[in-house]
């Protein structure tokens, strides 16, 4: 049995804030303990601000963060109709070295953070970053 | 949700103490830039940034950071995180940026 919720938010930057919240306080209710609220907070503040920094979204486009609770996880997905981009070029940042690049961290971050993550992404549709978190996953 | 900055220049030091309190996001991080770009501008000098009542980071702030980083290299300056939160310290960690941005390593 599982619960879904979804949230409808438009491209703006001032609103990331506002689903941080949203999905943290979603997350702590669901028996996720600090760390991994944490982590999730931050796993879906990165895939909303790669719709709001990438997307071509303009400020009267939404995007839709949708979250599933049930069978001792947590699904989210961000998804975004802002033109999608060509996954093979998206580059690991190089973060070990001297001289990190500013920019393209967030995808990383997203992958360190949560247990599994999917990205569907459709040139000239759109993008759907999927993020899966466990409860006691050690 | 909103982050409050502060700077000023140690002149004894010759170096700047930066604040951040409160939340680095895609909408506050504009903010950070303009006080770290600005300390810069006006003083070539070292920046020792405090963090011990910034709650919230993600990648727009660390982007911000590294831009800083990578400014100040040109004349040999250094930025420097000064007691970041549990949190901030584990996406620090994530990134290696650790390594290169706190005086503990």
């Amino acid at each position: 049995m599982t619960d879904i919720m979804k949230f409808s938010v438009p491209g703006k930057a001032e609103y990331v804030g506002t689903v941080r919240l949203a999905i943290s306080s979603l997350a702590n209710c669901a028996g996720f303990d600090i760390e991994a609220v944490e982590d999730i907070k931050v796993a879906v503040s990165e895939a909303c601000t790669n719709v709001v920094c990438h997307g071509k979204c303009n400020c009267e486009e939404t995007y839709e963060v949708a979250c599933e609770l049930g069978d001792g996880r947590i699904i989210i997905s961000v998804i975004d109709r802002a033109g999608g981009y060509d996954l093979a070029k998206y580059q690991r940042p190089v973060v070990d070295c001297d001289c990190p690049k500013e920019g393209g961290l967030g995808i990383f971050i997203i992958k360190a953070l949560m247990d599994e993550v999917d990205i569907f992404s459709e040139l000239g549709m759109g993008t759907r970053i999927k993020m899966v978190k466990y409860l006691n996953r050690f | 949700m909103s982050l409050q900055m502060q700077s000023s220049y140690n002149k004894e030091l010759d170096l700047w103490e930066v604040t951040a309190k409160g939340e680095v996001d895609v909408s506050t991080a504009p903010k950070l830039r303009e006080y770290l770009d600005g300390a810069y501008r006006e003083k070539r000098a070292d920046i020792m940034l405090r963090l011990d009542e910034l709650t919230y980071i993600d990648s727009t702030g660390l982007g911000v950071i590294i831009g800083a980083y990578g400014r100040m290299q040109e004349t040999e300056n250094r930025i420097t995180l000064i007691n970041p939160k549990e949190n901030v310290k584990k996406l620090l960690s994530i990134t290696s940026l650790d390594r290169i941005l706190c005086s503990d390593h």
